[in-house]
């Protein structure tokens, strides 16, 4: 038999450790867009990481039941999830003890989530977050706010030119709703509409009159302008009306403080967001980074209006430009301590010499203390 | 919010403005080529040539590249953002699903299904309704699964990557699950196909973030396709067989 002993690096899949100098980068980036998030009047919270599954799993909770780590609490005898998502931990924060805090409530977190498990194209288990979520408001200037709040968080860690998606998860559904379909004709509609497959939503679409506007809808997709007009010249049901109106004051309010922010509609999109119940959003970075936050419009507990946004430290951190990493400053031993902090002050990192064997080029530094001032080390070869 | 839906990792700058069109090797690259004409898609000479040693081909548009991959890689290749637009069967998608696909247009190429198939020989020997368990060669494990799991039956599978259908006479499975287009291969081997689990046709499929992103560029390809399906003799539907 051969049993190799386990590697002491090998982590659980999924689970990874952050090293020098991005765990320093991911950190200050939090910070970074925290910073913005209180700026605007966003206090922050800290829910704790487990708590029972009951609460953790009520409301918006739902969506990620599947996905959450549980364990048994040997106190209480109770079941605890580990959380997979913040958003649920904040809307019982705000529904409990700051119950009788005065609305609209804005509050914000940033914390590590862990998920059952990852997927093919991320398999990461252990994700950061940090959001915002403006509870109890209800016009589209709150939708508006926590947008931009996430666009302007990425643009200070240096994002610059993000494209906002914004999708109506619910009128899909209200179309079928309002047609009355029958649910077989329903779920193979529900599915051309995922898979946006234009072609079968016309054929399925032509078989009840209600759903005439559906192909117009599918096709409009796009640049937020266009996909606007397609809305309004677009003959729907009251409840899509009310949909349509609500998505246009939207992107109206979102494009009076942002004229220059990219903005697609997509009307009939649903894939990906389980409990948004007005307009959602996806922030994406340019070129190809992918999806940097995600949010919208959900029900709180007690039935009480809500809108968030959740950004994706990790993802940002790629998509963000790399600073220059912090100057690292040879203090040879015997140095003076106060010219080390004032330099510490300017930026430097002082990496002191403990013995003689310690050399600048050991420690890695980039500049050495001499008669009191940073000079910088010129790498050799 | 509810949990990310997984990012494509960064494109390198300067592929951000070409776009990938990812396409199988073998029997849907030879139906693929009236499509990529109808569409006006030209791709170098040597593209439709299944000896040639390239993988990537630049087309008549200088905005667009042809990369020729395994019929299931084209799927990861389009899910991870890799290539923007691919064509793939829906057998592939329904294996994977991945949720950064769209797959906007069925190209009604390559016609085929995924089905069942036991020997002619156990055919009919037996009552599949007392079944709790029954072991399956495929390279469509969660297909597989999922349609036994179904039926209240686990398949313990075997997986293979070809020649499944000598699984069962070799004692490796009792049934395999495979594609069937003509069931010659079926035949020969001494096989019946049992049920079909799904028909399958070709499907041009997008990254979701791409036609998020880029839904001009995005849109007008699948406008194209769309447009040279209607062009071509029974609206491409009838194609292949």
């Amino acid at each position: 038999m051969t049993d190799d002993a386990p590697n002491p690096a090998l982590l659980p899949a999924g689970l990874m450790d952050l090293l020098p100098p991005e765990a320093e980068r991911e950190a200050a980036l939090v910070e970074a867009m925290m910073e913005v998030f209180a700026g605007h009047g966003y206090e922050r919270v800290k829910p704790p990481l487990l708590e029972f599954e009951d609460s953790l799993l009520a409301g918006s909770g739902a969506a990620v039941a599947e996905q959450t780590f549980r364990l048994m609490d040997p106190v209480s005898q109770r079941m605890m999830g580990l959380r997979a998502d913040m958003t649920p931990q904040v809307a019982r924060i705000a529904a409990t003890r700051l119950g009788l805090e005065a609305r609209p409530l804005r509050l914000c977190y940033a914390g590590q989530v862990l998920r059952v498990r990852g997927t093919q194209l991320a398999p990461e288990r252990q994700l950061p977050q940090a959001g915002v979520e403006l509870i109890g408001g209800e016009e589209p200037e709150a939708d508006s706010e926590v947008a931009l709040v996430a666009v302007e968080a990425l643009e200070r860690v240096g994002v610059t030119g993000p494209s906002l998606d914004v999708t109506l998860p619910t009128m899909a559904l209200a179309l079928l709703d309002a047609a009355g379909v029958a649910p077989g004709l329903r779920q193979r509609l529900a599915r051309a509409l995922d898979r946006k497959d234009a072609a079968a939503v016309a054929a399925l679409a032509a078989e009840a009159e209600a759903l005439a506007a559906l192909p117009a809808l599918l096709e409009a997709a796009g640049p937020a302008e266009g996909a606007l007009a397609a809305l309004a010249a677009a003959e729907l049901p009251p409840p899509a009306r009310a949909i349509a109106d609500n998505a246009a004051a939207v992107i109206a309010a979102i494009r009076a403080r942002a004229p220059a922010l990219r903005i697609t509609l997509d009307p009939v999109e649903f894939r990906g967001f389980r409990y948004h119940v007005g307009v959602a959003f996806t922030l994406y970075g340019p070129g190809g980074s992918g999806e940097l936050a995600r949010g919208g419009r959900y029900m709180s507990l007690n039935d009480e209006p809500a809108t968030g946004m959740t950004l994706y430290p990790d993802a940002v951190l790629r998509a963000a430009p790399v600073a220059p990493p912090r100057p690292r400053l040879f203090l040879p031993r015997g140095a003076d301590p106060a010219a080390a902090r004032a330099l510490r002050a300017q930026g430097f990192a002082t990496v002191a010499a403990l013995a003689e064997a310690d050399t600048p080029e050991r420690l890695r530094c980039t500049h050495i203390l001499r008669d009191g001032r940073p000079v910088p080390l010129t790498r050799e070869g | 919010m509810d949990l990310p839906i997984p990012n494509a990792p960064a494109a390198p700058p300067a592929e951000a403005g070409t776009l990938i069109l990812a396409v199988p090797k073998g029997r849907i690259l030879s139906e693929l080529g009236p499509v990529l004409a109808g569409a006006g898609i030209v791709p170098a000479p040597d593209c439709m040539d299944e000896d040639s040693r390239r993988l990537r081909f630049e087309t008549n548009h200088p905005g667009l590249d042809m990369v020729r991959v395994r019929p299931f890689d084209v799927a990861t290749f389009v899910a991870h953002g890799a290539a923007q637009i691919g064509v793939c069967g829906a057998d592939v998608l329904m294996e994977f699903d991945y949720d950064q696909i769209y797959a906007p247009l069925d190209l009604g190429i390559a016609r085929c299904r995924v089905s069942v198939a036991e020997p002619a020989a156990l055919a009919g020997t037996d009552d599949p309704s007392r079944w709790s368990r029954v072991t399956v060669a495929t390279k469509y494990p969660n297909i597989t699964r999922r349609h036994f799991a179904a039926r209240g039956v686990q398949a313990e599978i075997v997986s293979l990557s070809g020649a499944m259908e000598l699984a069962p006479a070799l004692g490796l499975s009792r049934l395999i699950v495979d594609l069937v287009a003509t069931g010659s291969t079926l035949k020969a081997n001494g096989l019946v196909e049992r049920e079909v689990i799904a028909h399958v046709t070709s499907r041009l499929i997008v990254n979701r973030t791409a036609l998020k992103t880029r839904p001009e560029q995005i849109g007008a390809w699948i406008a194209r396709f769309r447009a040279a399906l209607a062009s071509l003799p029974g609206g491409g539907r009838g194609a292949g067989a």
